[in-house]
């Protein structure tokens, strides 16, 4: 008992220091600096947001000036859990479903390193959803990205629990009828500390709402409403890759959402953006080492 | 100059009898014509347009005399065009002035002066105008960085000999000298003083009842400064404030950033040919995309940013413009 040893955060993370180097770190981002350009062209559809995400997200890695030697993407399955293979970083790409909780013990062992967590609305919230809820309970310092394209895009098409009303899917023919998850308040409900969702259309947002995100000390819920132009576009008509992303401007597809009485409550307005929570609720892996810094001080004492 | 200053204090009196108004020697006289002056304001809005042929309009009243104004304003919050008309003598009917038959013309903003300048009596009138210029937002509707800007390139030189005579003061730098930039106006009712007969006294007193009381003091040094601008210009002194500097234009577009492709990586999706705001990228045959104008590109970022395959970066790198002026003003 007395040999466990529960490692301790090295130092305080250094993650403020962009507050005086912020405007330079926006400007002199290279993407290629975090990509692994051997794994170029990438495997992704034409046109997919998650491109458009990653740069996002990249880029407010660099603003943040995390040391890519101090950070771990974990990532699950799908289009999605793919992205994270491009990172030039410590990448962890597991099973489906379950980024969250490779994260989570992650965090625990290393509470050194910035977690940042990809994963798809499939990934998150279906057959992933019970450890979104009880990380976003637990409150543990990981930053998660859910690429939410509204289906199953690497498994060629099926219909996932953002899927809006009347959608096709291979597993949806005659147009889906089952109410959606609003995921970021599922989040927020579950007791994440941070919470926000943005459009990829909006790339500067996005990046400052990922850097938010990554330097609050927490669970940071970040949903990102990316296009999965291949797949859930063409079986919908839903337009070209760049009318898809313009679309995303108009209201975020509203009239899906109006016809679907259950979904009301659930997405008044089709779509709003922006920072939803950001609270103060005590962060699990400091409450953890407190109460393991207690209970060896106190067995010291004996 | 100095004896038509005589002149006009000597006829303060004959204007509370409602005489006949009565100009500096050798300009517009309302006694041989039974026509009303007319004084047009013109200017952007927050300017105080309104605020000049108000005074102009309460003297008038003061004397008795008939004064009719009409005006346009309400446009201030986008910047548009104010304008106002003065129109006053023994009787006036219409309250707007006829093109051609302004006999001064007060511009508070360059551009709008020369804009408005056919509206001056061709052989007599006068036009009196800030060099203050107030570049609209749209009149460079060109992103690129250095493009030139739609907006006035004449210098007073240029208006020399197109009215019968004008004046150009750098009236918004001598106010903000003298303490307030608004005051602009007010010294340009300094200037217009000098046309027309009122005594300063009747000037004065309307002024200060006008403005902020706070800036009283300010309001009526600076017209007495506009007064001897006008004076010392038409004596042929040197005078203060009329510095006009020509506005830089650059003579090229300069590129400051160079776009650079990754073809292999392009999957021809046409996000950043559609979202390009100059409509500069195409695709080309192989369906890679294509800077088809260089010439257009602003270095806006928006291709870089939305293509999902980082197939676009563009090159900060400068391309420093060739015009030293541009250099200078970029820097
Ligand atoms: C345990 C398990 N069940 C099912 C699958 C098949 N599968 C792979 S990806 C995927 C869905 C991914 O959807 P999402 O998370 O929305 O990611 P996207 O591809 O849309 O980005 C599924 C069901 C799997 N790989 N493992
Ligand atoms: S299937 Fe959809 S989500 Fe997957 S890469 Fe293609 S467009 Fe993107
Ligand atoms: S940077 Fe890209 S989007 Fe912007 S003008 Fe140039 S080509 Fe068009
Ligand atoms: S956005 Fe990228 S991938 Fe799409 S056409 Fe343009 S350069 Fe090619
Ligand atoms: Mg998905």
């Amino acid at each position: 008992m007395n040999k466990h040893v529960i490692p301790q955060a090295e130092e305080p993370l250094k993650q403020n220091n962009h507050q005086d180097n912020h405007l330079e770190n926006i400007r002199d981002f290279e993407i290629q600096d975090y990509l692994r350009l051997d794994l170029f062209p990438h495997f992704m559809c034409p046109g997919c947001g998650h491109g458009i995400a990653l740069r996002a997200l990249l880029w407010a890695i660099h603003i943040q000036g995390i040391d890519k030697n101090k950070l771990a993407i974990v990532s699950g399955i799908g289009c999605s859990g793919r992205v994270g293979t491009y990172i030039d970083a410590n990448t962890y790409h597991t099973t489906h479903g379950r980024p969250l909780a490779f994260a989570t013990g992650l965090k625990m062992a290393r509470p050194d390193l910035h977690v940042v967590v990809i994963t798809g609305d499939g990934d998150c919230l279906a057959i992933g959803g019970n450890h979104l809820i009880h990380a976003a309970r637990r409150n543990l310092d990981i930053t998660c990205i859910m690429l939410n394209n509204e289906i199953y895009g690497m498994t060629g098409g099926q219909v996932s629990p953002t899927t809006p009303h009347d959608r096709f899917t291979t597993t949806t023919p005659a147009g889906n009828i089952e109410p959606v998850f609003d995921a970021s308040r599922l989040a927020e409900a579950a007791g994440a500390g941070f919470v926000g969702r943005e459009v990829t259309i909006h790339v500067p947002r996005l990046r400052d709402l990922i850097s938010e995100g990554l330097d609050y000390k927490g669970f940071s819920f970040i949903e990102v409403m990316s296009d999965c132009t291949e797949i859930n576009g063409r079986k919908n008509d839903l337009g070209s890759s760049s009318e898809m992303v313009l679309g995303q401007t108009r209201n975020m597809r509203p009239n899906e959402y109006d016809n679907n009485v259950v979904d009301h409550p659930f997405r008044p307005n089709s779509l709003n953006t922006g920072v939803f929570v950001k609270s103060d609720r005590p962060e699990y892996g400091a409450s953890y080492r407190d109460m393991v810094d207690g209970i060896q001080k106190k067995q010291k004492g004996h | 100059m100095a004896k038509a200053k005589k002149n006009k204090s000597s006829r303060k009196v004959d204007l509370a009898n409602r005489m006949p108004l009565k100009l500096n020697p050798g300009r517009l006289d309302p006694e041989t014509s039974d026509e009303a002056i007319n004084v047009l304001i013109v200017g952007v809005g927050g300017q105080g347009v309104i605020m000049v042929s108000k005074v102009l309009a309460q003297i008038c009243q003061n004397l008795g005399l008939q004064v009719k104004q009409s005006e346009v304003h309400g446009m201030a919050k986008r910047g548009g065009v104010v304008f106002s008309h003065v129109r006053f003598g023994k009787t006036v009917w219409s309250p707007t002035i006829p093109m051609g038959k302004a006999d001064v013309l007060i511009a508070l903003e360059w551009a709008e002066g020369l804009r408005w300048m056919n509206y001056l009596r061709p052989a007599t009138g006068i036009f009196i105008t800030d060099t203050k210029r107030i570049v609209p937002p749209f009149a460079c509707r060109s992103r690129i960085l250095g493009a030139d800007i739609g907006y006035s390139k004449n210098t007073p030189d240029d208006v020399i000999g197109k009215v019968a005579e004008a004046f150009a003061i750098d009236a918004t730098d001598m106010a903000a000298k003298a303490g307030n930039e608004l005051a602009a106006n007010t010294l340009l009712l300094g200037a217009l003083s000098t046309t027309l007969t009122f005594s300063n006294e009747v000037w004065r007193e309307v002024i200060a009842q006008m403005v902020p009381p706070k800036t009283i003091e300010v309001n009526l040094k600076v017209f007495d400064q506009g007064q001897k601008w006008i004076e010392g210009s038409r004596k042929g002194e040197p005078v203060e404030g009329s510095a006009f500097v020509p506005l830089v234009q650059p003579e090229e577009y300069p590129m400051r950033t160079t776009l650079s492709i990754t073809e292999e990586w392009c999957k021809g999706c046409d996000i950043c040919i559609k979202m390009c705001p100059e409509r500069c990228l195409t695709l080309n045959k192989d369906q890679v995309v294509e800077l088809a104008d260089p010439e257009k590109c602003t270095g806006c970022h928006i291709c870089e940013w939305l293509c999902p395959d980082f197939a676009i970066s563009l090159n900060p790198a400068l391309n420093p413009p060739s015009n030293p002026k541009v250099q200078e003003a970029v820097a």
